[in-house]
């Protein structure tokens, strides 16, 4: 009976052929937009995310996102020194300038001021230069995205001069690092240079990273930090979620978005359920027979959802082929939404919402077809 | 088979009777005509017989079993096994081949997809279509399609086949094969198959003819006795 039932969808190609469009279409919108979300808010822990061999950060208490931390007194970095299970605590500073090129061309960047000793919290992948050369006098590292930005079409290489508010950089090497959420532009420098290109007094300590003593846990360790200094401090992997949190609390973004998910699954039913109708309206007469010859209700239940589900499938299955083929398109080192990625956890939500489109979109036909009387067969 | 059948449609002022009373036998072993005006009631009554249809009041008896009285598995289980179907339509399913149509009562009873097209080959064969068993409805001639129409009804052995108008959707040649067909393959001892048609040229191969009218047997006849019909 089930081959009967497969063999009534694939015997009507027009049909299938606006099935399947439907649940790929809304598969497609639905997964392409949600890893584009996801993408684009996780943006905003990648400074977090990148920094190596952190395991706890602290900072101010009002500061809410990684990306615009509330400055610190400098002498914060002294007091979680002195905290037990800390081995090594580095000051870092978080800033905001605007770089300039000698032809002209400008971005904002992102300064990221690592520790003149340790240089604890840089991004470890260097495409040119290593991070010893930030050692040198005005040296910058630049993210390549951004590096192309600046002289597009230029090889990768370091001895690029820039000014940064009338201060004199120079490229000395580029990285890998992926673009943050407010800040397209990725620059690290030592501490010093970096607080000497954002102006400003003393006192502006954005975080002080902590690498923990070996075995001890770092939440303990984070927790310690906060009741016995009075700042805010986090693991790695909390300050990522809490400024991720941040940004989808705080920006028009989240639902942005999901009025064009939930669009797509509401498209994905109505045409689904349009077409599939009409499909078992076409077949009703062929159901009618069936039920003339004995095929119980249940079957015929279970041969339309055969049907549903089928569908269902290879739609799904084109969809998210779809959606990983853009995701494997952009994800390019000079891409402007690099690091986007289709996460697992995007494909099985966009597969439960698929579910559920193809059940709601089959309950017209599936009510008509069970209401169906088979005396219908004898009417020409 | 039938005492005193009594059916109506609709509710209130458009209620109406449609069969008013209905004494109808057919025998085993025989081919019977059911004949009369449009409207009268035919396709009600045979509806009935083959339980697509339930009776507001009346016996109806089928090899014994009492339609009427089925309801869920039973019901489904009667039109299984005890009934075969004829339209005038052909009602096959354009997504499968000859053979498969053929198939479809063996497929839903459960035999496997090879057994149940073996026995359909064979049987469309015998109905002189072993040529086309691939073929699917819209590329075979309606004629074809009635066969293979008629190989779906025979092919799980039911006791009951019943015809609605097999020949008005066809030319009078292959009414006639088709008429041959049903009168020497579908005919049997123990089975009794009834045709519903308004094509008196098909008249000659009726064993029994039933006229109704207006809800109600008027009569059964020979066919030899109806030379009068022949002629209106
Ligand atoms: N499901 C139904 N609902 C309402 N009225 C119906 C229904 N089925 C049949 N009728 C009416 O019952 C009457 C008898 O119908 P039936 O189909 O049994 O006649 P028939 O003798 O087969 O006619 P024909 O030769 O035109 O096929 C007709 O007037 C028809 O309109
Ligand atoms: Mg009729």
């Amino acid at each position: 009976m089930l081959g009967i039932a497969l063999k009534m969808l694939f015997g009507d190609p027009v049909k299938l052929a606006g099935l399947l469009l439907g649940i790929a279409f809304s598969t497609l919108l639905m997964a392409q937009q949600g890893g584009f979300f996801i993408g684009l808010i996780s943006r905003s822990a990648n400074i977090v995310m990148e920094a190596q061999d952190v395991d706890v950060w602290v900072m101010d208490p009002k500061t809410e996102t990684a990306e615009a931390p509330t400055p610190m007194r400098d002498v914060e970095l002294y007091r979680v020194r002195g905290v037990e299970g800390v081995a090594s605590a580095a000051p870092f500073v978080q800033a905001t300038a605007t770089l300039r090129t000698a032809e002209r061309r400008s971005a904002t960047a992102g300064f990221l001021g690592i520790d003149d000793g340790t240089l604890l919290g840089i991004n470890p992948r260097f495409v040119v230069g290593t991070p010893e050369d930030l050692r040198r006098p005005d040296a910058i590292a630049i993210d390549q995205l951004g590096f192309a930005r600046l002289w597009p079409g230029e090889p990768l290489k370091p001895g690029k001069v820039l000014e940064v508010n009338d201060r004199r950089a120079v490229v000395v090497a580029i990285t890998e690092a992926l673009p943050g959420f407010a800040v397209p532009v990725v620059v690290y420098t030592r501490l010093s240079q970096a607080l000497a290109y954002a102006p400003g007094g003393r006192n502006r300590l954005s975080f002080v990273l902590v690498q923990t003593a070996p075995g001890a846990d770092p939440a303990e360790v984070a927790r310690r930090i906060s009741s016995q200094t009075g700042l805010q401090a986090h693991t790695s992997r909390a300050l990522q979620r809490k400024t991720i949190d941040y940004v989808i609390a705080n920006t028009g973004i989240a639902p942005s978005f999901g009025v064009v998910i939930a669009l797509g699954a509401v498209v994905g039913v109505l045409v689904t359920g349009l077409t599939f109708t009409l499909f078992v309206n076409d077949n009703l007469r062929q159901f009618a027979v069936l039920k003339a010859v004995g095929v119980s209700g249940w079957r015929i239940l279970g041969m339309v959802m055969t049907q549903a589900i089928v569908v269902a499938f290879i739609g799904y299955a084109f969809g998210l082929w779809g959606a990983s083929a853009f995701f494997d398109a952009v994800d390019r080192p000079l891409s402007d939404l690099k690091g986007f990625w289709l996460p697992w956890q995007v494909a099985a939500l966009v597969a439960g919402a698929t579910v559920a489109i193809v059940l709601l979109a089959s309950v017209t036909a599936i009510r008509r077809v069970l209401a169906l009387d088979p005396a219908v067969v004898f009417r020409s | 088979m039938t005492r005193g059948v009594i059916k109506s449609f609709g509710t209130g002022d458009t209620r109406a009777q449609v069969l008013r009373g209905v004494e109808f036998d057919a025998q085993a072993g025989e081919m019977t005509f059911l004949v009369g005006p449009s409207g009268c009631g035919k396709t009600t009554l045979i509806s009935i017989l083959s339980a697509m249809l339930t009776p507001d009041g009346g016996d109806v008896t089928v090899f014994g079993v009492e339609p009427v009285k089925l309801r869920g598995a039973k019901l489904t289980d009667f039109r299984m096994r005890t009934v075969g179907f004829v339209f005038q339509q052909f009602n096959l399913m354009p997504a499968l081949d000859a053979a498969e149509n053929a198939a479809v009562p063996l497929i839903v009873q459960g035999v496997g997809a090879g057994r149940a097209r073996k026995q359909a080959a064979a049987l469309l064969d015998r109905l002189g279509l072993g040529a086309h068993l691939d073929k699917y409805p819209a590329q075979l001639s309606a004629g074809q399609q009635q066969r293979v129409a008629i190989a779906r009804a025979l092919i799980h052995e039911p006791r009951l086949v019943v015809c609605d108008e097999p020949t008005a959707s066809l030319d009078a040649t292959s009414g006639r094969a088709v008429m041959e067909i049903l009168k020497s393959i579908a005919v049997q001892k123990n089975r009794a198959v009834i045709v519903v048609t308004h094509d008196n040229r098909i008249y000659s191969f009726a064993d029994r003819i039933t006229f109704m009218a207006d809800g109600r047997v008027v009569r059964t006849a020979l066919p030899a006795s109806l030379q009068e019909y022949e002629v209106a």
